[in-house]
């Protein structure tokens, strides 16, 4: 039975969601929910909240897990597990008063527990709240496999990544089309002895600067964010702004990039810089998501979760202080919940699979690891 | 019986060249066989449940397990892809070829109207059970010598013999006949997907094998057994 819900705040975005698919399955409710304000208290844990596609390809154009893209594709729908983690996130987001300085979530947990899911469901809140999303998919990508370094032109210690630069800037554009035009830049910005950006010129016109002139892209993402950090939570603003950075622990690591044989410090990317500014707490209207990541990380052990342990000292310095959210394995109620919405989507096809005995397998195989199950129910 | 059974116990036990003595019993690996209640059983299995208390059982191979998605037909096929005794590779491919298999039938699915959804089939284990029995020829031909002269004689085969050369086909097609640039994954779920369709160069390969065994059906007589 299907029905569609349109959302109850009348400024953001209508975005009518989905479907409640009824299972006609008696142990667990497997619904899938539709609008925010309905759909997101305690008791919807476990339940399959469905992401329209046009908001996918908006918001999410790279910040997915490439497997959850190909489950996207195959199922022909985006379906999110309501979790405990992300509901207090989103709580707390609904509750905060944006007068004070921006507060910093961080989903920290072990290997594949869903940490970057719960950061993409916390960010999608974000975006039919109408606010302004700054998503970085990995940091991790912008310390590690460069190609091309430049001597960075604003200052001559640092070094410029003109590639991951542009393409961030394009997906940004993507994201907040509707910011660009109404959002003024409040100074002057000079490219090159003839290049300048005046002040009160757009946001879009930056942005458009930063992706034809490749060689500035990475000063533009700079400038990108500074008034953006400078603008929100001003008496003028209208927005809020929400960063969201997945693997935050790369931006305190070691780096992989080599300048003529000698390694580069990652303080010394003009990226990696200005986020840093970026996740300091001195800004107000809006709220910092973050998520550690061991797997993208360099030179870190395999077995280490925490956030002291990711983070080093000096990252655990510059983020405290922070809410930490802890991410955990599958409870028993939501290892159901997905092997119900499998069944529902034809995904679990072996007839052993469905049978008690089978469960239990799957429950001793995986240890109620989500990317665990999802990779064993792959070939299940 | 007793001086035949000799102790194993000293020195090193070369497992893989062993020739197990034949009083000893075949292992019965899966749980259903001994959930059942001793009221269930008829006479001969009361009698061979009898003798696994007294008899030694040989020990299981470590490729079956008493899982209940076992698969003896799967695990055949793993063994013909490994190499160099890289099970752990080859057992990769395997699971990556269902996945990519269900995940084409799965999108096709979700994209087909009401009616043509029945008509696909999602499993990715009865869509490669179905290929393989596909693939598999009736007749096969033999080399045999009749007066300083070779024919090729067509002979029936047995069930062993016809698994083995579908699937040894399958594994050789892909991995000759293909793009040099796909995943061995990929390859073969394409061509297990043809197979379950009746098209593809393995059933072609089938039905040349039987062309043959039709043509050179003058020569049957030239069997003995």
């Amino acid at each position: 039975m299907l029905h569609k819900c349109v959302a109850l705040k009348s400024d953001a975005l209508t975005e009518f969601g989905v479907c409640s698919k009824d299972l006609s399955v008696s142990i667990l409710m497997s619904l899938t929910c539709v609008s925010f304000q309905a759909c997101h208290s305690e008791t919807h844990i476990g339940q399959y909240y469905t992401l329209p596609s046009a908001h996918i390809r908006t918001l999410f154009p790279s910040g997915l897990p490439w497997r959850y893209q190909q489950q996207v594709k195959t199922f022909n729908e985006a379906c999110i597990m309501v979790r405990q983690p992300s509901l207090e996130v989103i709580s707390y987001l609904k509750k905060t008063d944006y007068s004070k300085p921006a507060l910093r979530y961080l989903f920290y947990g072990q290997k594949g527990t869903g940490k970057t899911i719960s950061l993409c469901h916390a960010v999608h809140f974000c975006y039919t709240q109408g606010w302004l999303v700054l998503h970085i998919p990995d940091a991790h990508q912008w310390v590690k496999n460069c190609k091309e370094l430049l001597p960075s032109s604003y200052n001559a210690s640092r070094f410029d990544q003109p590639l991951q630069a542009t393409t961030w800037l394009r997906n940004f554009r993507l994201t907040n089309e509707r910011f660009l035009s109404k959002i003024k830049t409040k100074h002057r910005y000079m490219w090159t002895k003839r290049e300048f950006t005046e002040e009160g010129s757009l946001l879009g016109e930056l942005v458009d600067q930063g992706i034809s002139r490749v060689k500035s892209s990475s000063d533009v993402v700079g400038a990108v964010m500074k008034e953006l950090r400078l603008q929100s939570g001003q008496p003028g603003s209208d927005f809020h702004l929400a960063v969201a950075v997945d693997g935050v622990n790369g931006l305190w690591g070691r780096s992989t990039i080599k300048k003529e044989d000698k390694s580069v410090d990652p303080e010394e990317l003009t990226l990696i810089y200005n986020l840093r500014k970026l996740m300091r707490n001195d800004w107000t209207g809006g709220a910092i998501i973050a998520t550690l990541s061991q797997t993208g990380s360099l030179y870190t052990p395999k077995s280490a979760y925490l956030p002291q342990e990711l983070l080093g000292e000096r990252g655990f310095d510059s983020m405290d202080p922070f809410i930490p959210v802890s991410v955990p394995n599958y409870s028993e109620k939501e290892f159901e919940s997905c092997c119900l919405y499998y069944m529902d989507r034809h995904w679990l096809q072996h007839p052993q699979s469905r049978t008690e005995e089978g469960k239990k397998e799957l429950v001793f195989l995986s240890n109620k690891n989500p990317s665990m199950l999802d990779r064993i129910c792959g070939f299940l | 019986m007793k001086a035949a059974l000799k102790l194993y116990s000293e020195g090193v036990f070369l497992v893989r060249w062993s020739r197990y003595n034949p009083y000893y019993l075949e292992p019965e690996v899966s749980k259903e066989a001994y959930s059942r209640p001793a009221t269930e059983l008829s006479a001969e299995e009361k009698e061979q449940r009898e003798l696994k208390t007294l008899r030694p059982i040989k020990a299981a191979t470590s490729g079956v397990s008493s899982s209940v998605f076992d698969d003896p037909v799967i695990s055949k096929f793993i063994n013909m892809m490994m190499e160099h005794g890289n099970k752990v590779l080859a057992r990769e491919i395997m699971t990556q070829t269902l996945e990519n298999i269900k995940k084409k039938q799965v999108e096709k699915y979700h994209k087909a109207s009401e009616g043509e959804r029945e008509a696909i089939e999602c499993n990715p284990y009865t869509i490669f059970h179905q290929a393989l029995e596909n693939c598999k020829p009736v007749v096969g031909l033999a080399s045999i010598q009749k007066g300083g002269k070779y024919y090729q004689v067509p002979i029936p085969l047995t069930d062993n013999r016809r698994r083995f050369l579908a699937m040894k086909w399958m594994i050789t097609e892909c991995r000759d006949n293909k793009h040099r640039r796909t995943h061995m994954y990929e390859k073969l779920s394409q061509e297990l997907l043809a197979a379950f369709g009746k098209e593809g160069n393995v059933m072609k390969k089938k039905y040349e094998l039987h062309k043959m065994a039709e043509a050179n059906r003058a020569y049957a007589h030239y069997r003995w057994w």
